[in-house]
Order: C-alpha cells, then sequence, then structure tokens
C-alpha cells in the first residue's frame, strides 16, 4: 500500500468520523449570517454530541431490540459506506470494496432501521417521518441509478476508484450527460441530507418532520449516535459530488486540496439553497427528484447523440 | 444408470409411498417424515448433478415415449425445490393437525412434490406436460380440500381458467418444438415459426410464473392454501413455469432475436414495479406475500431478459453472468418466500386471522418465529448482508451494463429498467418496514394477539433452517455464481470465494460486508447500551397513546397512494351521519382497487360470458332445429363444393 493509499484511508475514516458534524454546523453558520443573525459556531454540533453523550438515555415503552439496534445499524451502515468512498480518486482498498451499488444498499439498510424503531414505539411523528422518509426514497433510488449509469457511461465500470478516476477528467465536463448527472446528483444530494427544499432539519414542528420525527423518542448516547449519521450522510454525499463530477487531474495532493476546497462550497451553496427556497409541499417531493431522472435520460440521449464517446 | 439418477428415483418412488400411506392410512406424520426423506434425496442427487459430481444426464426427446433425466440445470431447480420442500413438508406434521381432512392435505401435498420433481425430470413432451398439468392441478385439488366457501371456489376456478386459457401457450411452443424436433437438438428454421413459439412460450409460461400482466390468478389462489402448499406454490411452482422458459427461450429456440430480450425486460419491469406497488396496499398479510412473489418473478425475468439481450449483443460474459443473477434470485426468493409463508401460517394458527391491522407486538410473544420472520423480511427487501441483496445487486448491475453496452433503444431499455428495479428496491424496504412493524412490532392490537404463545419445535425449527439459509446464502453467494453462470449461455471466468468478483464492477464482497457490519453495529451498540434509561412513555404531544390511535397499513402508506394517485384510482368514500347539527358517526372506507382485474380481466369475462348467451341462443333443445341445422349445413358444404372450394 502506497503512502496516498494510507493517506486516503486516514481521510476516509478522520473525515468521516470526526470532521463530518463541522459540515452541518458550517451550513448553520452560513445560514444564519445570510439571515442577518449571528448564529451558533460551527463547532456547534462537538458540543451537542459531547453533551449528549454524557446524558442517560430514555427508554420509551412498549420497545423491544429494533428500537435498541436502530442507532447501532444506523451508524454502522453509515461507517461501512464511510470506507468506500474514493478520496482523491484511491482508497487503500478496504476488504468491503468500493462498489457504487453497494453504498446505495448500505444507505437503505440505515433507512430501514431508523423507520422500523418508528413502528417498534408506535408514536405517530416517528411514523408520519418514516413513511415519508420511505415514500422519497423511492424516487431518490431510482435517480441515482441513472445518475450512476451516466457516470459509469465513458468507462463501463461502477467501481467507485474507477469513476471517480475517469469521471474527472476535464475532457468529460464537455459532455452534456456528465451536466445533466451532476444536476440529478445536486437534487439528491438535497433530498438525501434532508436540506430545505425538501426537509427542513431546524424544524421542532413534529408535523412538518420528514428525516427528524424518528428521531423524536431517542436521547443519550443513541440520539448522538443519529446526529452523528445525519452529518456523516452529508459528509458521503459532498465528498461523493468533489469526487465525481469535478474536474481534477493532477497529483494525488492536488486532489485532496481540491476535495478539501470543495466541501466549505458545498456548504455555502446547501446554505443559500436553504435560505433561497421555502419548504416544498410533501408530495411535490418525489417528482421534484424524479425530475433529476427526467433529466439524466435526457443526458443518455445526448450521449448517443454525441457519438458515445 | 448412474448413482445420482438411481438416487433421485428412489427419492421420489419414497415421495409417492409417503403420499400413497398418507391417504391410505391413519399414519399421516410418518407419511410426511417419508416425504420429507425422500424430497432430501431427490435435493441431495440434484445438488451431485450441479456440482459436477455425477451424470444423469438424458438428453431431451422431441418423442412421446416417456424418459427421465437431470441435467445441470434441472439439478440446479432439484436443489431449490428440496430446499423448501423438506422444511414445508416437516412443518406440515406440526401445522397440518388443525386443518381440514389432514390426511387429503398431506397426501395431496406430496403428490404436488412428485408433480414438481415430474417437471424438472421430464425429457420428452409427453411427461412434461402431464406433469405440468398435475402441478396446475394439486394445488386447486389441496384448496379445494381445505376450503369449501363459495369465495375459494371461485378463487379456484379462476386460477383454473386463467392457467389453463395461459397454458394453452405452452402446448403450442413445446407441441410446435417436439413437431420440429427441437428438442432432440435440430435447430428450428424459419423466422416466422420461431418468433411465434418465443411468443407461446412467454405467454404459456408467463401466465404460470405470474408475470404481469398475465398475473390475476396469483393473489387469489395463493393465500388460500396451506402454508406448507403455498410455500411451494411461491417458492417453487412459479419459479419451475421460468424453467420452461429458460429450456425454450436459452436452449430449444436460440438464438432468439433481440426483441424477445426486450419483451422480458418490459414484462420484468412491469411485474416487479407493478407487484410490489400493490403488494403495498394489501391488508391481510398472505395476499401481501403473493403480490411480493409477482415482483420477484418480475426481477428474475428481468435477469433472463438481461441475458438474452447480452446474448443479442454478443456481450458472452455478461450474459452469462445475468443469467447467474436470475438463478441466484430464483433460489433465493424461494428461500425465503417459502419462510415468510410458513411464518405467516404460524401465525395464522395462533391468531386466527392475518389482517395486517389487527396484529401486532408478536416478535416478544413468538420470539422464534418472529425473528426468523424478520430475517426473511430484511431478505425480500433486498438489504444487505442478507441473499436477497447479492442477488439484487447482480440484477441491478447486469441492467445497468446493458444501459452502459447497448446501442441507444437498448442502452434506454437498460437504463429504465435500472430505475426501475432501483425503485422497486426501495418500495419492497417500504412494504416490509410495514409489515414488520405492524406484525411484529408495537403493542397487540386485540386479544388474541396478546395471547399468542411460541408454536411448537416442528413448527419453528423449519423457519429457523430457512432464516439461516437465507443469512448463509448471503454471506457466500460467491461459492455458487460461478456454478449458476455455467448453465446460461454464453462463458464467463469468475473466481468461487468470499466476493462475487463481476468485471466492471467494484464486486460485492458480501462476506467482508456481513463481519463488518456484524463487528461494527455490535460494538456501537454495546457502546451505547446498559446506561441508565428513564422509562417514558412515546411522545405525543403530551397526550397518552391510546390503541385507537395506532397507526394502519393504509395510514402508513398514504403519502405514497397520493403520489401514485393517478395511476392507482384508490377509491374513497366518507359518511357522515348528522343529527341536529351534531355529527354522530363518520364512516370511512377506502380501497385500491386491482385495476388489472377491473381494466383488463373483467371487460373480457363480460364479453366472453356475452358472447357464450348468443351462442346459447342455438342451443333451443328441439330436434327440429338441429334437423335444420344438419340440412342447413349439407347444403352449405353442396354450394362450397359446387364453387370449387373444397376440392
Amino acid at each position: 500500500m502506497s503512502a496516498a493509499d494510507t493517506v486516503a484511508g486516514l481521510v476516509q475514516v478522520v473525515g468521516g468520523v470526526a470532521v463530518a458534524p463541522l459540515i452541518p454546523g458550517v451550513v448553520q453558520r452560513v445560514k444564519a449570517r445570510l439571515q442577518g443573525r449571528p448564529g451558533p459556531s460551527p463547532w456547534q454540533p462537538y458540543r451537542e454530541l459531547r453533551r449528549l453523550w454524557r446524558k442517560s438515555g430514555v427508554a420509551p415503552m412498549p420497545r423491544t431490540i429494533v428500537y435498541e439496534l436502530a442507532p447501532a445499524v444506523v451508524v454502522g451502515s453509515l461507517v461501512i459506506a464511510l470506507v468506500m468512498l474514493p478520496i482523491g480518486g484511491r482508497s487503500p482498498g478496504w476488504p468491503v470494496g468500493n462498489d457504487a451499488v453497494a453504498l446505495v444498499g448500505l444507505l437503505a439498510l440505515g433507512r430501514f432501521a431508523i423507520t422500523l424503531a418508528a413502528w417498534d414505539t408506535a408514536g405517530g411523528f416517528g411514523l408520519m417521518g418514516a413513511s415519508r422518509d420511505l415514500t422519497f426514497a423511492v424516487a431518490v433510488e431510482a435517480v441515482l441509478l441513472l445518475v450512476l449509469v451516466l457516470v459509469a457511461l465513458p468507462g463501463g465500470n461502477t467501481d467507485l476508484v474507477a469513476l471517480s478516476a475517469q469521471a474527472t477528467r476535464p475532457a468529460v465536463w464537455g459532455e452534456p450527460a456528465h451536466w445533466a448527472a451532476a444536476f440529478a446528483f445536486g437534487l439528491v444530494v438535497l433530498a438525501e441530507t434532508g436540506r430545505q427544499p425538501v426537509d427542513n432539519p431546524d424544524t421542532h414542528l413534529e408535523l412538518t418532520m420528514v428525516h427528524e420525527g424518528p428521531l423524536l423518542e431517542y436521547a443519550g448516547r443513541e440520539l448522538a449516535y443519529l446526529q452523528w449519521a445525519a452529518a456523516a450522510r452529508h459528509w458521503i454525499m459532498l465528498v461523493l459530488a468533489t469526487e465525481l463530477f469535478i474536474p481534477q487531474p493532477g497529483p494525488f495532493a492536488a486532489r485532496l486540496a481540491v476535495l478539501a476546497g470543495s466541501l466549505p462550497v458545498w456548504c455555502v451553496l446547501l446554505a443559500v439553497c436553504e435560505t433561497t427556497q421555502a419548504k416544498m409541499r410533501i408530495l411535490r417531493v418525489p417528482l421534484f427528484v424524479g425530475a433529476g431522472g427526467a433529466v439524466c435520460l435526457l443526458g443518455l440521449a445526448s450521449w448517443f447523440a454525441g457519438g458515445g464517446s | 444408470m448412474s448413482a445420482a439418477a438411481i438416487l433421485c428415483a428412489a427419492g421420489a418412488a419414497l415421495v409417492g409411498l409417503g403420499a400413497v400411506l398418507a391417504l391410505a392410512t391413519p399414519a399421516w406424520r410418518l407419511a410426511l417424515a417419508l416425504q420429507a426423506a425422500g424430497m432430501s434425496a431427490v435435493g441431495v442427487s440434484g445438488a451431485a448433478v450441479l456440482f459436477g459430481a455425477a451424470h444423469a444426464v438424458v438428453g431431451f426427446r422431441s418423442s412421446f415415449a416417456p424418459a427421465f433425466g437431470v441435467d445441470r440445470l434441472s439439478g440446479f431447480f432439484l436443489v431449490v425445490l428440496a430446499l423448501i420442500a423438506v422444511p414445508a413438508t416437516i412443518y406440515a406434521r406440526d401445522a397440518l393437525r388443525d386443518v381440514r381432512q389432514t390426511r387429503a392435505v398431506s397426501g395431496l401435498s406430496g403428490a404436488f412434490c412428485l408433480a414438481l420433481v415430474g417437471v424438472v425430470a421430464a425429457r420428452d413432451v409427453a411427461t412434461f406436460l402431464g406433469f405440468w398439468e398435475l402441478m396446475t392441478l394439486l394445488p386447486a385439488a389441496v384448496i379445494l380440500v381445505v376450503r369449501h366457501d363459495e369465495h375459494a371456489r371461485r378463487d379456484v376456478f379462476a386460477y383454473l381458467a386463467i392457467t389453463h386459457l395461459g397454458g394453452i401457450g405452452v402446448w403450442a411452443s413445446m407441441l410446435i418444438l417436439a413437431g420440429h424436433g427441437a428438442l432432440g437438438g435440430v435447430p428450428l428454421h424459419g423466422g416466422g415459426l420461431r418468433a411465434l413459439v418465443a411468443v407461446a412460450a412467454i405467454i404459456g409460461f408467463g401466465t404460470k410464473a405470474g408475470a404481469m400482466p398475465l398475473h390475476s390468478w396469483l393473489p387469489r389462489a395463493h393465500p388460500l392454501a396451506p402454508a406448507n402448499v403455498s410455500a411451494l406454490m411461491s417458492g417453487v411452482m412459479i419459479k419451475l413455469a421460468l424453467y420452461g422458459l429458460i429450456r425454450v427461450l436459452f436452449t430449444w429456440d436460440r438464438p432468439v432475436p433481440l426483441w424477445v430480450g426486450l419483451t422480458l425486460l418490459a414484462l420484468g419491469t412491469l411485474s416487479s414495479v407493478g407487484g410490489v406497488l400493490y403488494a403495498l396496499f394489501q391488508h391481510e398479510l398472505k395476499r401481501l406475500l403473493a403480490f411480493h412473489s409477482i415482483e420477484n418473478v418480475g426481477i428474475i425475468v428481468l435477469g433472463l431478459g438481461a441475458s438474452l439481450v447480452f446474448a443479442s449483443l454478443g456481450r458472452w460474459q455478461w450474459s452469462a453472468i445475468a443469467f447467474a443473477a436470475a438463478l441466484l434470485h430464483t433460489l433465493n426468493h424461494a428461500v425465503f418466500k417459502a419462510l415468510l409463508f410458513l411464518g405467516a401460517g404460524s401465525f395464522a394458527s395462533v391468531v386466527g386471522a392475518l389482517e395486517l391491522d389487527r396484529l401486532g407486538g408478536l416478535l416478544r410473544r413468538m420470539p422464534w418465529t418472529g425473528g426468523a420472520f424478520a430475517v426473511g423480511a430484511m431478505a425480500i427487501a433486498g438489504l444487505p448482508p442478507l441473499n436477497g441483496f447479492a442477488s439484487e445487486w447482480m440484477t441491478l448491475q447486469s441492467l445497468l451494463h446493458v444501459a452502459l453496452y447497448g446501442p441507444f433503444g437498448v442502452s434506454l431499455a437498460g437504463a429504465l429498467a435500472t430505475a426501475a428495479l432501483a425503485a422497486t428496491a426501495a418500495l419492497a424496504v417500504f412494504c416490509f418496514v410495514k409489515v414488520i412493524g405492524l406484525v411484529l412490532l408495537g403493542a397487540p392490537r386485540r386479544p388474541e394477539t396478546a395471547d399468542a404463545r411460541e408454536t411448537s419445535a416442528g413448527m419453528r425449527g423449519p423457519l429457523v433452517f430457512l432464516a439461516g439459509l437465507c443469512v448463509l446464502l448471503g454471506a457466500v453467494p460467491g461459492l455458487l455464481v460461478p456454478t449458476l453462470a455455467q448453465l446460461g449461455p454464453g462463458t464467463v471466468a469468475l473466481s468461487r470465494g468470499a466476493t462475487v468478483a463481476l468485471p466492471g464492477t467494484g464486486g460485492l464482497p458480501t462476506l467482508a460486508l456481513a463481519v463488518g457490519l456484524v463487528l461494527v453495529v455490535g460494538g456501537l451498540w454495546r457502546a451505547a447500551r446498559g446506561r441508565r434509561a428513564a422509562p417514558s412513555p412515546a411522545w405525543a404531544c403530551g397526550q397518552v397513546i391510546e390503541p385507537a390511535m395506532a397507526w394502519t397499513s393504509a395510514g402508513f402508506t398514504k403519502p405514497l397512494r397520493l403520489f401514485f394517485e393517478a395511476v392507482l384510482r384508490p377509491t374513497r368514500e366518507l359518511t357522515v351521519r348528522v343529527e341536529r347539527g351534531v355529527v354522530q358517526e363518520v364512516a370511512y372506507e377506502a380501497e385500491v382497487p386491482h385495476l388489472f382485474d377491473t381494466l383488463i380481466y373483467e371487460p373480457i369475462t363480460h364479453s366472453a360470458l356475452r358472447g357464450a348467451a348468443v351462442v346459447r341462443r342455438l342451443q333451443s333443445g328441439s330436434l327440429r332445429t338441429y334437423l335444420l341445422y344438419l340440412l342447413g349445413l349439407l347444403a352449405l358444404l353442396l354450394v362450397l363444393v359446387q364453387l370449387g372450394v373444397l376440392t
């Protein structure tokens, strides 16, 4: 294993585990500034995680092992997903591989666990959020796979390392299919990270919750897990955005710099999106994400119209 | 005769003996044990042939003289059959106690197993078609023995009518093939004839497999049978229809043109999305599971379609991979669907009925059955690290590579099928979150459910065995995939091991994923548990949660129902009774009608009945009228002869 691979592995683990909470922190800070408020420090998520880690839990009645296991399953599936991500076009070859479709499966596992926990306590608000989350997932997964088809077209490979190697040539940036995929992926990012206009992460109104709904009953360390998981989902999606869609030829160190530089940019973009967009009606979300699918199909047509180079 | 052939024949004889014993003597539990032993022998012989340790290969013949034999593909299906039949038969030893006509049902179950073996082992047309018909009729007989009500008889009639009308396709394709000697290896000539065979086979075998839009019988018939027969029907019988389809399209009628593969892709897409969408809105557990059989048949058909498309494109490597994906999903679906049907049978035996909104809280009351059922539900939802994920991953990769390798039209079809399968997987997760939530979790929703007790060891054991298979096949499918890939068209050199390593993918290290998930989740769980936790009720804005506030199946799926309103056309009726300005009663009724029934099947039956009414007028019953008909016919013939038409 080369030194570059070791660094990539370190970024995968340390970045995913330790840096991830900074992303929602920065988004909140930028959003507050855009709205003319001072806002909390970007380090606020860490303070919350520390506080939650020390607190005792809450045991809702009735519940079973499913409720107790759910936070661990959510976090566990995301931890495995973290080490599948290419960093600077590299991955140290963990035994879990780097396949993109497997990563989608792991995200589905996390969703399954948390929505099942909502059934276990049978609280109305949790189930409301769970049912919406699962409805959105139908469109999200379909569009995500279409995006994958488009980015895999030039290389014919669904390995994330191979994808990040060939999708980042500058030549591919002149390809409409690539732009279509990037647009659709942007919509998927909004839905998967639970940002406006799909979901409002700041809401305190249970009736409007989507991703937050099933978290209502949790407290203490279990809630800390789930809050970290929300941050890790941001990390996964934004790292993928950089690795798959930003042209970045050059040595590994330069690519790391591009990654480090792009993450704040994505955060600002998310904050701008949150500030300018109102939350949309729930039933429009599948259509909103599905529009990405239609764009992907147009992208596919353009690929063949262009001779499929 | 080789050892494998003798073993298979001996096993079949044992099953037959078991069937006769059950019908003739009161020792039905012994008879079922004999059947289970016989089926295990059949399975072992099938495995021996599949893995190449033994040969019992008799080639297919176009003649009508009875012939039996087992080649590797048949061996695979015998293994699938035995893996389901043995646990189902053992389960039946305890489960059939409280069914009417126990002896008849155990005897007919054995005969049904025998018919399934016969379809797989038949090597000539007459035997194949004979066992094929038995395979259709025997489950109908079982249902009619168990259920006597009008409703059940109507559904059995629909089952027989639809499968027999569709079955014309099976007879037509098989007889044309045999008539031209194609079963014996003579290639079929003539594009039109070959297209006819392909279409007839797709209609005929597709009906029996329950592919949409030919599926209407499946959700009616499957829920009626006793659990062990339901498991065989959903787990194996509909797969044998796909076995027939594979024989015709991949061996006898090949190479088929591109449009056949694309047709299968379209049918598979419709079945998978349509099946799971209607499953979501079912309120009865066994009916819901039956719709999921349609979905999974769709996924298998998608794999087969992709394999044919790759073969047409000359991508032999991927053709073999897609074929292996279809076979792997066949095995996986058989395992988890049998598990789910047997589990549903256990719940029914304890609670009485399977209305989803009336169960609840069964995981704590029946930990073994409930736990195994949950594993099966996770597997069918296609979640890692269980077996459903491995085969859905392979199928998704196959479809995705259709999109990558094809010319524009094919690529578009591949991309649409990929997106559809991804949506299907998400919908299946939705559906089984609902099922686990309503059946196993939360508080019991009625007194019988609250008093539920775990079933006997004889009923738990088969469930736990099948759940173990789900885990095992999910952890190491890589040991099986290279063998399955050899059975299809094309060749591919795949490494055998803990990873499903396919070219053009990142590979699926199933074992590493499973171990990694268990270790990480276990560690995280330990780090969080055992801390002080204050008991509290679930949050409902400070209200106490009452049973009336419990979520229902319809409530949970409402966002989806609203979103798909234009397609599903749900009906709802709200009646409010007001007296003197005060609301006395609110009645709400909502339903998602099965549009295939109302828009396709009902008009067809109506016009058939109208046609029959017209024809009936000819039958006056009066002798003179019939003499008049004869006279008229004679005159017509004479005129035709005179005109020179009949010379």
